[in-house]
């Protein structure tokens, strides 16, 4: 066994935490603040190959391993969690599935724009009444000579109105029992019919934009089906699978900022005459943090090795969210605690972290979700 | 057309602990290249792409500055080749020793028209590296260096000089110490990162270049810390700024530092 990283993946490590102590965590407070969109990263993020790190280079991508795409997911996170979904959305969830099972002609079309970064994509799954149970969707997508007639709404769709490329799920069946009747399209933004509601205000991660869609009779060519009619449902899933372990991954990154501030203030604050970092009440929770960072890292790292070994990591993935979102959770808390009450004042960056820290228990499979896929595989 | 840019991998000194004998305890300290260094590599990087000039990076050290993770790093920053000495002799070398081995290697890769440095080690900060390698040479040295154009032979250096700047034209090869802050060097971007590992590197045997070795050892024998100065928590306590302004001046005078 062997929890060595490679080379490249230490560089990765050391180029992606220089790039983001540089250029994310100066504006990750004030994005925050102002619930801005931060346009003028992407870029940027494009220009160090961020956006489809694990897409091969004639795709644009930058040809890595997963388990790099999951240090520099981290990395981001740590400085900015609102890029870190960006980057992950647009990389996981709306390229991936052109990636996996688009045509060579819709390949053509869109990967190298997407993996290169320089045309953002979102995924559109969720729907007002369809959420963990995501095939209750009433999307419609009605075949009609050589196009499909697209009606319906999606709501919480991140990158949304920034993206110019969608992942849009619906139904090409709607009699069809189950998850059958699932298909799914890829939506251009200026496509008629098709309009991007008001983002969301959120507790966390308020950079980064979250509104509904409306279809309203929007015609897609046939070509812009993926994969086959009926298949959605799957492509839904397996991208999800994938995506999972990189929201791990943002958790941790989350969770290691919130460390980092604890551990530096536990130092520089002093009561009764000496650092409260040399108080033993404050030395056990670093210590819990730390110890529940690292085996979280462990997990979303092994998920992703899986990924680069053409193992399973469905169940992996599922294990790495559910403790890395949690870990994350918690040690924000604990953050929080080790500043005292300037902990929950704006002036240090630990109730942010707080607050972004929630969100990774929540989207692409909530805990609950994760516990379900994990104990099916437990009881098998 | 080959230009040099001589690299240093080290520890960072703000990573390292001072124990209560004072001596620096670096173990915890991640090597990684010299703060100033990737300057140096942007501003080769910049002529290199208008000469069509072949960069190759240079570094010579104890054990660890040839390990493969310390050349993929510096070559990611846009080096097309490196020539290593990685020989633990050159643990605690001075400036002079490691100028000469530089110098060695420089001769040893042959028709090198440039070669540029950072403006100082982030572990030792003298200063003296590339106007000893320069010496080596018989080239000219020329520091604060802020930006360079030209051809070999015709080469135009900017550099800051004390309340302005200049410019110079030099004809032959010559030793460049870039200024700390003459360009922002850019962050490797991923592909950047994969692709160092499949660009050329030699390492070449410290004994295989015949560096004369100097007669005089240098070791350190004694430390202190720095005398820590009388402090006298004097407060002028007035509000009235002319009459706080003047009680100053008195104040400063009294103690001879005016
Ligand atoms: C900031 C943000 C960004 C998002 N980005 C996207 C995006 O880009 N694309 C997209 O498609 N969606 C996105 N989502 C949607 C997100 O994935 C869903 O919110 C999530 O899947 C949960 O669905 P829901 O909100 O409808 O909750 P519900 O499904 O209504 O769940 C409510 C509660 O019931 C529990 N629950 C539900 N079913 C079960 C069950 N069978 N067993 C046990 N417990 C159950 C849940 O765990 C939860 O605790 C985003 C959401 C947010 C908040």
């Amino acid at each position: 066994m062997d929890f060595e990283l490679t080379d490249e993946q230490e560089l990765v490590r050391s180029t992606v935490r220089e790039f983001a102590e540089a250029e994310l965590a100066p504006v990750a407070g004030e994005i925050d603040r102002d619930h801005r969109f931060p346009e003028e990263v992407l870029p940027k993020m494009a220009g160090m190959n961020l956006m489809g790190m694990p897409y091969p280079e004639e795709y644009g991508g930058a040809g890595t391993d997963y388990v790099s795409y999951m240090i520099a997911l981290e990395e981001v996170s740590r400085g900015c969690a609102t890029t870190g979904v960006i980057m992950t959305a647009h990389t996981t969830l709306a390229t991936f599935p052109i990636y996996k099972f688009g045509s060579q002609a819709q390949k053509d079309k869109y990967l190298s724009d997407m993996a290169s970064g320089r045309r953002l994509g979102a995924f559109a799954l969720t729907e007002p009444a369809a959420g963990t149970d995501a095939a209750a969707g009433t999307c419609t997508a009605i075949r009609k000579d050589n196009s499909y007639v697209l009606n319906g709404s999606k709501i919480f769709i991140s990158n949304a109105p920034f993206a110019e490329i969608y992942i849009v799920f619906a139904k090409t069946d709607p009699d069809a029992q189950g998850t059958r009747g699932m298909s799914a399209f890829i939506v251009e933004r200026d496509t008629p019919g098709f309009s991007v509601g008001e983002a969301e205000h959120k507790l966390g991660i308020r950079g980064s934009s979250t509104p509904p869609l409306y279809f309203t009779n929007c015609q897609v060519p046939a070509d812009a089906l993926l994969g086959q009619e009926g298949q959605g449902f799957k492509i839904a899933m397996q991208t999800l699978d994938g995506g999972r372990i990189g929201i791990g991954a943002q958790a941790l990154g989350i969770a290691q900022a919130a460390l980092d501030a604890a551990v530096a203030y536990a130092k520089e604050r002093v009561q009764f005459g000496k650092p409260i970092a040399s108080l033993q009440a404050i030395q056990w929770m670093i210590a819990d943090m730390a110890t529940s960072i690292d085996a979280a890292r462990l997990l979303v790292y092994r998920a992703a090795s899986n990924i680069d070994h053409g193992f399973p990591y469905s169940t992996e993935g599922a294990m790495a969210k559910l403790f890395a979102s949690e870990t994350a959770t918690r040690v924000a808390d604990r953050a929080i605690q080790i500043h005292g009450g300037y902990g929950y004042t704006e002036s240090y960056p630990v109730e942010r972290h707080y607050r972004d820290a929630k969100i990774t228990e929540l989207y692409e499979g909530t805990s609950e979700v994760q516990r379900m896929v994990i104990a099916r595989a437990a009881l098998r | 057309m080959k230009i040099v840019v001589a690299y240093k991998w080290t520890s960072d000194p703000e990573e390292a602990t001072v124990g209560a004998d004072g001596v620096v305890n670096w173990s915890r300290a991640r090597p990684g290249i010299s703060t100033y260094d990737p300057v140096a590599i942007e501003v080769a990087r910049g002529l290199a792409a208008a000469t069509s000039a072949e960069l190759i990076g240079v570094t010579v050290g104890a054990k660890g500055v040839g390990t493969p993770l310390a050349a993929k790093a510096a070559l990611s920053r846009g080096l097309d080749r490196a020539v290593i000495v990685e020989d633990d002799s050159l643990k605690g070398a001075g400036q002079a020793e490691l100028a000469a081995v530089v110098a060695a290697v420089v001769r040893r890769i042959g028709d090198v028209d440039l070669v540029i440095t950072g403006d100082s080690s982030v572990d030792v900060a003298a200063k003296m590296v590339p106007t000893v390698l320069a010496g080596e040479l018989g080239w000219p040295a020329v520091a604060e260096v802020t930006d360079v154009t030209g051809q070999p032979g015709a080469l135009r250096v900017g550099r800051a000089v004390p309340g302005g700047a200049q410019v110079l034209e030099i004809s032959g090869p010559a030793v460049l110490a870039t200024s700390a802050d003459a360009t922002t060097p850019h962050v490797p971007g991923m592909k950047d990162l994969l692709a160092a590992g499949k660009k050329p590197v030699e390492h070449v045997d410290l004994a295989a270049l015949d560096v004369p070795a100097s007669s005089a050892v240098m070791t350190i024998t004694g430390r202190a810390r720095p005398a820590r100065k009388e402090r006298k928590h004097q407060l002028l306590d007035t509000s009235d700024p002319a009459e706080a302004a003047a009680e100053l001046v008195k104040a400063l005078r009294e103690v001879g530092a005016l």
